[in-house]
């Protein structure tokens, strides 16, 4: 396979699977928001999801409606929904016949969705809530799209390798901000709210409470998101998935840059794998986030440099 | 039978051949079961004909983007769902015609890189071939496989008021809008379900398959698969959903040029698993920046070191380098003479008469006819940098006339040719279009081969007589019955 094209696939995915924790985190926000009395902070969210321009993005803060628009719709927004998915479609269509068509309409029409003009006049003043769940099924659409219809080759591999890659990052970054903001704010660490929005808006609240009984506790929170072997949103499950696709290119790969990536991957599993809640706690969490992360980018620089002859 | 009203409003233009109508309003056989379809659709069933037709080029994405101030607009080429019908007679003299003005000009190209027996003998001036801009000498005595050079063309056909053909322009470099062809057919089995077999019309799916054959037969090394890759300019060339189009239907790696490197006069490309050999590229970016080595050297498209690799036989591209010289549009006034020179034959397909401005008397009988002139630049395309005589005002004319007297090789003229009319379907009602006709011909090792159809390019605007797209011209679906 050529190296822009499998480049193309891991980009591709990676954009798409992050359209889908944005919107899924902007939506529980967005309602939680309609839950508060005192003023809603929409800081985190942005901090973890907008692009570089941090300094527009926290100007927008508190207005609902203005963080909203910036996140979905915002031309200035490198991160926004419709910047990325036009970057997907784009990665899509220079990849157009390797993938099925059906697939390729399935982005074509989640993009021209993004551009309807009448959606961004109703992010404006109806619910959004509505629209933000026209664009979610979007995104539904295309993995059901992908589950049928593409061929179990190479270049779903590279896929799904930018899907979890993406997804281990997302949770890290999530875990991180989150706690980091409770540590600033004790008063957080009980806040039982505080801990449900976390967990519902990546979809792990269900989960949550069948396997813990005693309430919300933040380290039965970070035990799930990172540990949890069967919670698909948790960093061990997307790094297990990581290596897993990545098994897969043995075949196809040259000796010496598949020994390079697994040998990286390998090593950032083990890390997690024999890690506790306590002992991370032990060391410190956001030292032992940082490290999981720059591990995370570590391969994916890698897999620039070996697989994609970006060097 | 009752004739609804789309034909009893139909107006054919004076002085113009109908494709649809005969003489005395009288309509050709070959549309009389396309006209009875149509009369029994109701104007709704029509325009949702013309809406379904606009959501699948839209959802297909067969769209190419237009920027605006940073941001990029989708449109779709304008589609009329009428189609246009050639009898099997006149297809059969068209094809005759392209083959023979083909095969001279694909051996006037090799003669200009070799021997040039054809300056020697004084048919074509030297000074009209040197100052080509498309006259490479770098593919000066360079063998290229089956001395095939022109391996696709689009050359485009015009009909003068008598119905004869004439031929515009020799499209010899990367013709494009096959892809249309092949689209265009598919969307009309879609609209007009059942009709096609009812009409007898021939096949065009065929296109993808002879072009990978002729370019399987070009592979300089002889083993089971080579590879052959079609090279695009990138996702932002207009035609780039044509590129992986054509990439798909043939099974061919789509490449850009980033993704190739040259080694030791051989092309690779970058994969996943290392480099891998190329044999066959059909690229579908312009000679000069091909190579930037060679060429221009601030091209990124191209691949360094290409050329050289060609030369040495060690890759074939598609079309050859250097082709432009024979669809320069000075060079078109002598086709002609060089099918009397090559082939000892009359030509087939007429030439539209043309003034070389680069002669003092013809330039003068130009300029005082100018009211019924079209003029163009030798090297131009696309439309573009064009007057027509008989629209232009005293100002756009004074303007043009000091544009050419810079550098009057570079202009020819021609009468303005009325070019044919098909009825096209507009706001509920049926009105007559200017149209051409650009069949593709695939040279390969075992001679010329041309699928039964083409791309028909219509001037939607009333009056018009442009139909490039990027003057508001559209395409309709090319039939030829059987």
């Amino acid at each position: 396979m050529l190296s822009r094209v499998a480049a193309s696939f891991y980009w591709l995915s990676r954009y798409i699977e992050r359209s889908d924790g944005m919107l899924r985190m902007l939506k529980i926000n967005y309602n939680s928001s309609q839950d508060t009395v005192q003023e809603f902070t929409w800081e985190p969210v942005v901090r973890i999801f907008a692009g570089e321009d941090e300094e527009e993005a926290t100007k927008l803060e508190n207005d609902s409606r203005a963080v909203l628009n910036y996140m979905v719709f915002g031309k200035s927004n490198q991160n926004s929904i419709l910047n990325i998915i036009t970057l997907a479609r784009e990665n899509a269509r220079s990849v157009q016949e390797h993938i099925p068509k059906d697939l390729w309409q399935c982005l074509n029409e989640y993009y021209h969705a993004v551009k309807e003009p009448r959606l961004e006049r109703s992010m404006r003043k109806d619910d959004p809530i509505t629209i933000l769940d026209i664009l979610i099924k979007q995104v539904m659409l295309y993995y059901g799209t992908v589950e049928i219809t593409m061929e179990r080759g190479e270049g779903r591999s590279f896929m799904n390798l930018g899907k979890y890659l993406e997804r281990a990052i997302q949770s890290v970054d999530i875990l991180d901000t989150k706690f980091g903001s409770a540590n600033e704010n004790p008063d957080l660490l009980t806040d039982t709210s505080y801990w449900k929005h976390l967990l519902l808006s990546i979809g792990g609240y269900e989960l949550y409470l069948k396997t813990y009984r005693e309430g919300f506790e933040s380290s039965n929170v970070l035990e799930q998101v990172l540990l949890n072997n069967d919670f698909p949103r948790s960093v061990i499950y997307s790094v297990n998935h990581i290596q897993r696709y990545f098994e897969r290119l043995k075949n196809d790969s040259n000796l010496e840059d598949y020994r390079e990536l697994s040998f990286r991957i390998g090593r950032l599993e083990s890390r997690i794998k024999y890690s506790s809640v306590k002992s991370v706690e032990k060391e410190g969490l956001h030292k032992f986030l940082m490290q999981i992360r720059s591990e995370l980018y570590g391969i994916g620089n890698a897999l620039n440099e070996h697989y994609f002859a970006n060097s | 039978m009752q004739e609804s009203g789309y034909f009893d409003k139909y107006s054919p233009i004076d002085g113009v051949w109908d494709e649809m109508y005969g003489k005395n309003a009288r309509i050709r056989d070959h549309y009389r079961k396309v006209i009875d379809y149509v009369s029994g659709e109701s104007v709704d069933d029509l325009n949702k004909k013309e809406e379904l037709a606009k959501r699948l080029f839209m959802t297909q994405g067969i769209t190419f983007t237009v920027y605006n101030s940073g941001e990029g607009i989708e449109k779709i080429f304008p589609f009329d769902i009428i189609p246009r019908i050639i009898t099997g007679e006149e297809w059969a003299f068209v094809e005759k015609g392209i083959k023979q003005r083909l095969t001279a000009l694909n051996l006037f190209i090799k003669d200009v890189y070799n021997n040039q027996f054809i300056i020697k003998d004084g048919i074509v001036p030297i000074d009209i071939i040197y100052s080509c801009p498309h006259f490479l000498r770098e593919m000066y005595e360079l063998k290229v496989p089956h001395d095939i050079y022109v391996h696709i063309s689009g050359i485009d056909l015009i009909r003068d008021y008598d119905g004869t053909f004439y031929v515009l322009e020799d499209n010899l470099r990367t013709p494009s809008g096959v892809s249309y062809m092949l689209e265009n057919r598919e969307i009309t089995k879609r609209l007009f379900p059942d009709l096609l077999p009812q009409c007898g019309v021939r096949g065009v799916t065929e296109y993808p398959s002879i072009l990978y054959k002729n370019l399987l037969a070009l592979s300089p090394r002889q083993i089971h698969n080579p590879t052959i890759v079609l090279l695009t300019p990138g996702i932002y060339n207009s035609a780039y959903f044509e590129h992986s189009t054509l990439a798909r239907l043939m099974g061919v790696e789509l490449v850009e040029g980033r993704d190739l490197v040259v080694n030791n006069h051989k092309v690779y490309m970058k994969t996943t698993t290392g480099l891998e050999q190329v044999d066959v590229i059909y690229r579908r970016v312009d000679d000069e920046f091909l190579d930037p080595l060679v060429f221009n050297p601030t091209s990124m498209l191209g691949v360094a070191g290409i050329m050289g690799a060609y030369r040495k036989g060690n890759v074939a591209i598609v079309n050859a380098v250097g082709t432009g010289v024979a669809d320069d549009k000075a060079v078109y006034v002598y086709v002609p003479e060089m099918i009397k020179y090559y082939l000892n034959e009359e030509p087939i397909l007429k030439n539209v008469p043309t003034h070389q401005l680069g002669f003092a008397d013809a330039r003068e009988h130009v300029f005082k006819n100018i009211n019924n002139m079209v003029i163009k630049k030798t090297n131009g395309s696309g439309g573009y940098g064009m007057l027509m005589g008989h629209a232009a005002t005293e100002q756009e004319i004074d303007d043009y006339k000091k544009e050419v007297m810079k550098d009057p090789r570079n202009f020819i003229a021609q009468p303005t040719i009325s070019l044919s009319a098909a009825p096209c379907y507009m706001q509920g009602e049926l009105k007559p279009r200017r149209v051409d006709l650009r069949p593709y011909a695939l040279f390969g090792p075992d001679g010329i081969e041309i699928v039964p159809g083409g791309l028909t390019r219509v001037a939607l605007k009333e009056g018009s007589l442009v139909v490039n797209s990027s003057q508001g011209g559209g395409s309709k679906d090319t039939w030829v019955l059987a």
